[in-house]
């Protein structure tokens, strides 16, 4: 009984992260021009260069036009109409957790997130972001043990200004697109993590994104920077409050993997996708791009995208080094009115470089999933090998499944195999299933997480549970 | 390029057909398509204001058939040449169509294009003038198998359109030759209307000379039950571009493309495919290769689109590439829109070079790189060339495509 009150439930209320945390913010204005950004660099006592990146990123996309490219349908994003800087009222600095506004602490405990060090369950170290700033980052000192820094971004350009010069906007530029402009602008936290030379990270590092207030944007930007022989797997989650205004969410990741370094960044996403009738929800338009600079470096991408009322998101690899791997494994699941534009870039510059993509597509209700992606062999890419793997299912025939990878080769002496295919819910396994006792829905989501399997096996294991019940309860009531 | 001064401003001359004015009239206010825009992207912008340089003629010189030798007994067109035809035997019978029937016919088609990506098409039929236009309309089974040529004169612009109603219940083998000469460029308009139950196998041959150009774009209306077969081959052009629009107008119709397009020196050749099935049961297999060598780039460029209507759609399309050179850039663009839920769709794309395993066994077994290279390439050529009608026989194009290499 219990167990079916339960699945009721869950029914009911489809996003279970859609409260509000009534907590004091401070907020500044709404509207965007230079003095904004002086005063978010201002508040967060920036350095006179991070400044000038800031208003340079900022007449560049005063210039920039949004793209459209995409095709995605939605209402005109009015820019003045936004608050570019919203922080929960806390004091000056905070030495430990105990410090925390409790009532923040309890908004990431209800979404799962342990960051009282008591309640550490996992052996996994989380900077929580809430709205524009980092709230806590746990595990630090274990961390620092071994030469790890994890901190949130404006803490590192305090106290670790050198590495932030060097590397902020070397792979994604301030012009490299609109939104990234508009981040590279406004960019008020995010996590920043470095890997010394030689170190395996001696724990998972993980960040959550809330967005709390409806109407302030979230411009996050993290950086990673994983030194020779060194390796890291990072975990990113993100929630929102159902509200029934759009909130937009431009964030910028960029990763930097050096000779023999390894990155995993994986990703599930959850922001609040609005309602049926696709009223609110998430603008999620996001830059992630990795560089493989070192010989037989690694980037691997994992993510499950299945929020926002709009993705717009293609994390990238430019693979510069000699014998360096770029792999993309995403399973994007959209339903009622989302629509996602994903995919990635694989951009093989060095020799001998390999990628692998594999992307799983599923769209129900009225929804549109569009799989966009580049694979690009340069003319001194001699050896490089792609394969591309992309399945798109459909569920019910209001929904629409696009693939559009865009192929181009300048090296004979490479090779690029390109797969996709497009199906449904096989009628003779859901008869099969149903006729050995297994439910209609039960059935669907075991059919669903078979076609997804090739890359839930790339997440890391508490995220590949999670994704997995994830997608169950997003297709609740999508089929039949 | 003085065609597109001439499209600015050109104050409709009394000497121009109805369908010219129309077309001129959609081109007036931007006479050239998009650089920007999906389909236009990559084609090199000064080879197109190369093509456009030429000034039209509408009367080409005298023009031999190549291959004069006609061993079976097929019907030899020349678009262009006042071919006065009316056949009309026993099974079948092939008629001139009525100045009417195409004026009708060409205006419903005109209403439905737009600027840039039909640009080709109203380009060709703002220049093509009443005896540039054939249309044909074919009745019947056991219709000789039809060759229709045009060409291109050199240092000049020519537009040809052909037009091609195919009746209920025909079937009927046909093969367009487009042949540029050197310094030339040739705008090919073909429409196609299969009704009901009737089938073609339809080849497109294009070739030029010495820096010649080649604007094909094909329309192609599949009524219910119909069967379009598609063999075509392009290669030896400066500028080429073969633009297929297939449009199964209810479904419960096959298609079948095996294109490809060879390019050398410092050659643009593409191929941009839309397969649209606004009915359920369509049937579509597409295969398209590329072979780029020297400096010269290759696209492609496909997308099927299966509306709600079209369920029970099986379209399965392939992207096959050789890359040969250094400086050589293949691009290639696969690409599904899918609405309808069921459906088989399914797409695959591979570049790469020739096969160093096969090369290295025919090797070991004392034939040479060249012959080897050569076994490979025939093999990849053969799968199209076989598929080309009326050619086989007596156009030897593997033949001539060797021994360019």
């Amino acid at each position: 009984m219990v167990n079916e009150n339960l699945v009721k439930d869950v029914v009911k209320e489809p996003y279970k992260y859609g409260f509000v945390t009534d907590i004091e913010t401070e907020k500044i204005a709404k509207g965007l021009n230079e003095d904004v950004i002086r005063l978010i660099s201002q508040k967060k006592e920036e350095p006179k260069y991070l400044l000038d990146f800031r208003l340079k990123a900022f007449k560049k996309w005063q210039k920039m036009e949004e793209p459209d490219w995409a095709g995605l349908g939605y209402k005109q994003i009015d820019y003045q109409d936004i608050i570019y800087y919203s922080a929960p009222k806390q004091k000056e600095k905070i030495s430990s957790l105990d410090e925390v506004d409790p009532k923040l602490l309890e908004t990431f405990d209800k979404l799962g997130i342990p960051l009282t060090e008591q309640k550490k369950l996992t052996n996994v170290a989380v900077d929580a972001v809430f709205d524009s700033v980092s709230i806590a980052t746990t595990f630090r000192e274990e961390l620092a043990e071994h030469g790890v820094i994890f901190c949130s971004i404006s803490e590192a350009v305090k106290n670790h200004s050198d590495l932030i010069e060097k590397y902020l906007g070397t792979v994604v530029p301030a012009s490299d697109n609109y939104f990234a402009a508009l981040n590279s602008a406004v960019f008020s936290d995010g996590s920043f993590v470095y890997i010394p030379k030689g170190v395996t990270c001696p724990m998972d590092l993980s960040s959550y994104f809330r967005i709390n207030s409806g109407d302030s944007g979230q411009f996050e930007r993290t950086l990673i920077i994983a030194e020779e022989a060194s390796s890291v797997s990072y975990l990113e989650g993100c929630t929102a409050p159902m509200f029934d205004t759009n909130t937009l969410h431009a964030a910028v990741v960029e990763l930097i993997a050096l000779d023999d370094a390894s990155i995993k960044y994986s990703t599930v996403q959850n922001w609040y996708a609005g309602d049926e009738e696709g009223i609110g929800g998430i603008f999620n338009f996001v830059t992630k791009r990795g560089k493989c600079l070192g010989k037989r470096s690694k980037i691997s991408w994992s993510q499950v995208e299945t929020g926002s009322a709009i993705t717009w998101k293609y994390p990238s690899c430019l693979l510069l080094g000699e014998e360096s791997v770029g792999e993309f494994y995403s399973v994007a699941l959209t339903n009622n009115l989302q629509q996602a534009d994903t995919g990635t870039k694989m951009i093989h510059i060095g020799p001998k470089t390999k990628s692998t993509i594999v992307s799983k597509g599923i769209s129900a209700g009225n929804s549109k999933n569009s799989y966009r992606g580049l694979v690009k062999m340069g003319t001194k890419a001699t050896g490089s090998r792609n394969y591309s793997q992309c399945d798109s299912m459909l569920i019910g025939d209001q929904a629409s499944a696009n693939t559009f990878p865009y192929i181009k080769s300048q090296q004979p002496n490479s090779e690029i195999e390109h797969e996709a295919s497009t199906c449904r819910i096989s009628e003779d396994q859901l008869f099969y299933l149903q006729s050995r006792g297994i439910e209609f829905e039960e059935a669907v989501s075991m059919m669903v997480s078979g076609f997804c399997r090739d890359v839930f096996n790339q997440l890391p294991m508490e995220f590949a549970a999670e994704a997995d019940k994830l997608l169950a309860l997003k297709l609740e009531g999508s089929v039949g | 390029m003085e065609i597109i001064e001439k499209i600015k401003t050109n104050k409709s001359a009394d000497n121009l057909t109805e369908i010219q004015k129309i077309c001129l009239h959609k081109l007036q206010s931007s006479p050239l398509p998009n650089p920007k825009s999906e389909l236009w992207r990559l084609s090199s912008k000064s080879k197109l204001s190369n093509f456009l340089d030429y000034s039209v003629i509408e009367n080409n010189s005298k023009f031999d058939i190549p291959y004069p030798k006609n061993t079976q007994s097929t019907i030899r067109l020349i678009i262009g040449e006042n071919c006065q035809i009316k056949l009309i035997e026993k099974n079948y019978s092939i008629k001139q169509l009525s100045e009417d029937e195409l004026q009708k016919y060409i205006k419903e088609q005109i209403s439905f294009f737009n600027q840039n990506e039909n640009w080709s098409e109203l380009l060709n039929l703002s220049l093509s003038c009443k005896h540039n236009i054939l249309g044909l309309k074919i009745n019947g089974s056991k219709i000789p198998p039809i060759e229709i040529f045009s060409h291109a004169s050199s240092n000049s612009l020519n537009a040809k359109t052909l037009v091609i109603f195919l009746e209920k219940n025909c079937n009927v083998e046909l093969l367009q030759v487009n042949l540029g000469q050197e310094n030339s460029s040739l705008s090919q308009s073909t429409f196609f209307c299969l009704k009901e139950n009737s089938s073609v196998n339809h080849g497109v041959v294009s070739y030029g000379e010495n820096r010649s150009n080649l604007l094909n774009s094909l329309n192609v209306i599949q009524q219910k039950n119909s069967s379009y077969n598609l063999g075509s081959l392009h290669f030896k052009f400066n500028y080429a571009r073969f633009e297929i629009n297939i449009k199964q107008t209810a479904g419960n119709a096959k298609t079948n493309i095996k294109g490809m397009q060879i390019t050398k020196k410092d050659e643009q050749i593409s191929t941009y495919t839309k397969i649209e099935f606004n009915g359920p049961n369509g049937f579509l297999d597409q295969i398209n290769k590329s072979l780029a060598d020297d400096k010269s780039h290759a696209i492609f460029e496909g997308s099927i689109i299966v509306p709600k209507i079209a369920q029970r759609t099986d379209a399965s399309q392939l992207s096959r590439n050789l890359l040969l050179s250094n400086l050589a850039q293949i691009d290639t663009k696969p690409q599904l829109e899918i609405i309808a839920d069921d459906v088989k769709c399914k797409h695959g794309a591979t570049i790469s070079q020739l096969n160093e395993e096969e090369l290295f066994y025919m090797r070991t077994r004392g034939i040479t790189l060249t012959e080897a290279s050569k076994l490979q390439l025939s093999s990849f050529f053969q799968e199209i060339i076989s598929f080309i009608p009326i050619s086989k026989d007596k156009w030897d194009l593997l033949d001539k495509l060797l021994n360019e290499n």
